[in-house]
């Protein structure tokens, strides 16, 4: 079986979910030797224009340059996995979006022609249809290496499915929940070995949504601990606002108050 | 039930019928525990660290004898070292099958609360009885459980309503100035020979009164056989926020999820076994993406139930331990003893 052809892209974001990729130390040359890499510009300097059957791309579309190469991207490419919570839910960049004052510095760098006027940050998939999300700020690096198998394997990638919580738990934490931090692990897809719960750090949802969040019950909870439920809002929307702004729609989280 | 844990039963009761009692000095404790650990890993329940929001007591390889927390039960179930959470079943080449090699270091386990010890007991009637998994009875064998008896129970347990077996090789008893020992079985009973110096042989020395376990919390019923359909299981589901804390804290759970790891020359690699709640969605996902048990209300339901009557229809014996952790690691604090409670 020929290697696949695979390329690493990066629009709008910090780059740092490439970064998770090559990160990978003691398996990067692995990584290389797995797959036929045409395209990288942290560890190549050739560019690539040909087709491709994988492009990974990471970032957010916030202007009409981002737009035009993700749309190429995915004319040329047989599968598109959108890398990261920027290319998967909008992360930091759509929080642009949910600025309440209204800031005019955050709305466009008016030197910046190319943003200007392209209207809000928003991520890829709601551009052009993707295969896979590989979803995390920045994704899990043993999940980026277990989607490389698991794509060379011909088998179908799924996203961890479970909350953070249940690995807190095998990590054996205690709630902090019960410290009255606005943690959102239950609400959360786990998979990051729930790193900054272990830490100490409450989680701020940086790898999207499970399928069937409680969102209302969470909402209940944390009135009944006497937090804000804009405040709890607010936290959940640093990384995946426009996913939960949506799923907050038609539902009572308001009337909490 | 089924027969093998039949007999080991009997066996147990056979002993106590002998009622072979001991006690130790509390003076002495020390000086046996640290007797133990030269020879085993001795096992038992730590606070953990009081600073840090995320630390709760749990169970620990025990260095020396003052780290030992005993003034109640510990936050995190035992179950980790029997029912491993991240179990290589085997790894393989290709076609080649690599079974692992099972050694482990003989454990002596100390300060099993009742919930914990009838915690092992409903593991071993899945996992040793009808099929026997060799990961765990290895763990098992190699295993030696010295029960401590609580006379106070906290906040959440409720054991007395949930028909509690002895099952333990030694009990240890706190009568203030000494520890009285209650033998359960013939290993129980070797362990006792081999430190006979600190033992004394005393008989009857645990009365009806020392055995006796003070519930702040009592569960009304066992029979919820007609309340399947009864509206205030939603007064649970409704507060959870379906984090499945329960199910993991739970001395009992044991349900669990299989997943290869395969290294990069997708060849070799191995497959583990890893703790699973049915309070999760995904959790009875099968092919065609269908979900059996979509409703929070559903896996609620299933989970009580499992607890208090599923379990007991198969073994005759109740799941449950009342422990009360699933009550205790709830953000929510959802009390399903208190729903119960209140139906009609």
């Amino acid at each position: 079986m020929a290697k696949p052809k695979v390329g690493f892209y990066d629009i709008t974001g910090c780059q740092g979910c490439l970064l998770s990729v090559i990160f990978n130390e003691d398996e990067i040359l692995d990584i290389i030797n797995a797959v036929d890499i045409k395209e990288f510009r942290f560890i190549m300097g050739e560019k690539y224009d040909g087709p491709l059957d994988i492009a990974f791309i990471e970032g957010a579309v916030v202007s009409k340059e981002d737009l035009e190469m993700v749309k190429r991207l995915r004319e040329r490419s047989k599968v598109v996995v959108a890398l990261g919570t920027c290319a998967c839910h909008g992360n930091i960049p759509s929080l642009r979006s949910f600025n309440e004052k209204n800031i005019e510095y955050l709305k466009y760098d008016k030197k910046n022609e190319k943003q200007k006027d392209f209207g809000e940050p928003s991520p890829i998939i709601k551009h052009i249809n993707v295969e896979y999300c590989v979803s995390g700020c920045p994704p899990d690096r043993e999940e980026v290496k277990r989607f490389i198998k698991e794509i060379l394997l011909g088998k179908t990638f799924y996203n961890y499915q479970d909350p953070v919580c249940r690995e807190c738990k095998l990590n054996e934490n205690g709630c902090l929940l019960d410290h009255d931090k606005i943690c959102l692990g239950p609400l959360i897809k786990g998979g990051c070995r729930a790193v900054c719960p272990t830490s100490g750090l409450e989680c701020y949802g940086c790898r999207g949504l499970i399928d069937d969040a409680s969102f209302e019950d969470y909402f209940k909870l944390m009135k009944e601990k006497g937090i804000d439920p804009v405040m709890v809002k607010k936290h959940m929307e640093t990384f995946a606002g426009i996913e939960i702004n949506e799923k907050l729609k038609g539902t009572k989280w308001e009337k909490l108050h | 039930m089924v027969k093998g844990h039949i007999e080991m039963f009997k066996k147990s009761l056979l002993f106590q019928m002998i009622m072979v009692q001991f006690t130790i000095d509390k003076g002495d404790f020390e000086g046996f525990l640290r007797k133990v650990i030269e020879k085993y890993d001795l096992i038992g329940p730590v606070e953990g660290d009081k600073s840090k929001l995320r630390r709760k007591s749990l169970f620990r390889k025990i260095v020396s004898p003052d780290e030992l927390f005993l003034e109640k039960k510990t936050y995190f179930p035992v179950k980790g070292y029997f029912f491993d959470p991240k179990e290589t079943l085997f790894e393989f080449d290709g076609d080649k099958i690599i079974d692992p090699k099972i050694e482990l270091k003989k454990k002596v386990f100390f300060g099993l609360r009742r919930c914990d010890l009838n915690g092992i007991m409903h593991q071993d009637m899945v996992f040793l009885d009808e099929n026997e998994d060799p990961f765990y009875k290895a763990r098992r064998d190699a295993s030696f459980l010295i029960g401590l008896h609580c006379n106070e129970g906290d906040d959440y347990c409720f054991c007395n309503s949930v028909e509690l077996k002895d099952f333990f090789d030694l009990m240890f008893y706190d009568k203030g100035k000494e520890y009285a020992v209650e033998v359960g079985t013939k290993k129980g009973e070797e362990f006792i020979k081999k430190f006979s110096g600190v033992f004394k042989k005393k008989d009857k020395i645990i009365t009806e009164e020392d055995r006796k376990i003070r519930n702040k919390k009592k569960l009304d019923t066992l029979d919820i056989k007609d309340n399947y359909d009864d509206d205030s299981w939603k007064k649970g589901s409704d507060l959870c926020v379906g984090c499945g804390a329960c199910t993991l804290l739970c001395p009992n759970c044991h349900c669990f999820t299989i997943e290869d790891e395969v290294n990069f020359d997708l060849k070799t690699g191995k497959r583990v076994r890893k703790p699973a709640s049915c309070q999760l969605r995904h959790f009875t996902r099968v092919a065609g993406d269908h979900v059996f048990r979509n409703e929070k209300l559903a896996r609620f339901k299933h989970r009580i139930y499992h607890q208090i009557q599923y379990f007991k229809d198969r073994h005759e014996e109740v799941f449950c331990t009342g422990c009360g952790r699933c009550i205790e690691g709830c953000p929510a604090r959802i009390d399903w003893v208190k729903i119960i409670n209140e139906m009609k």
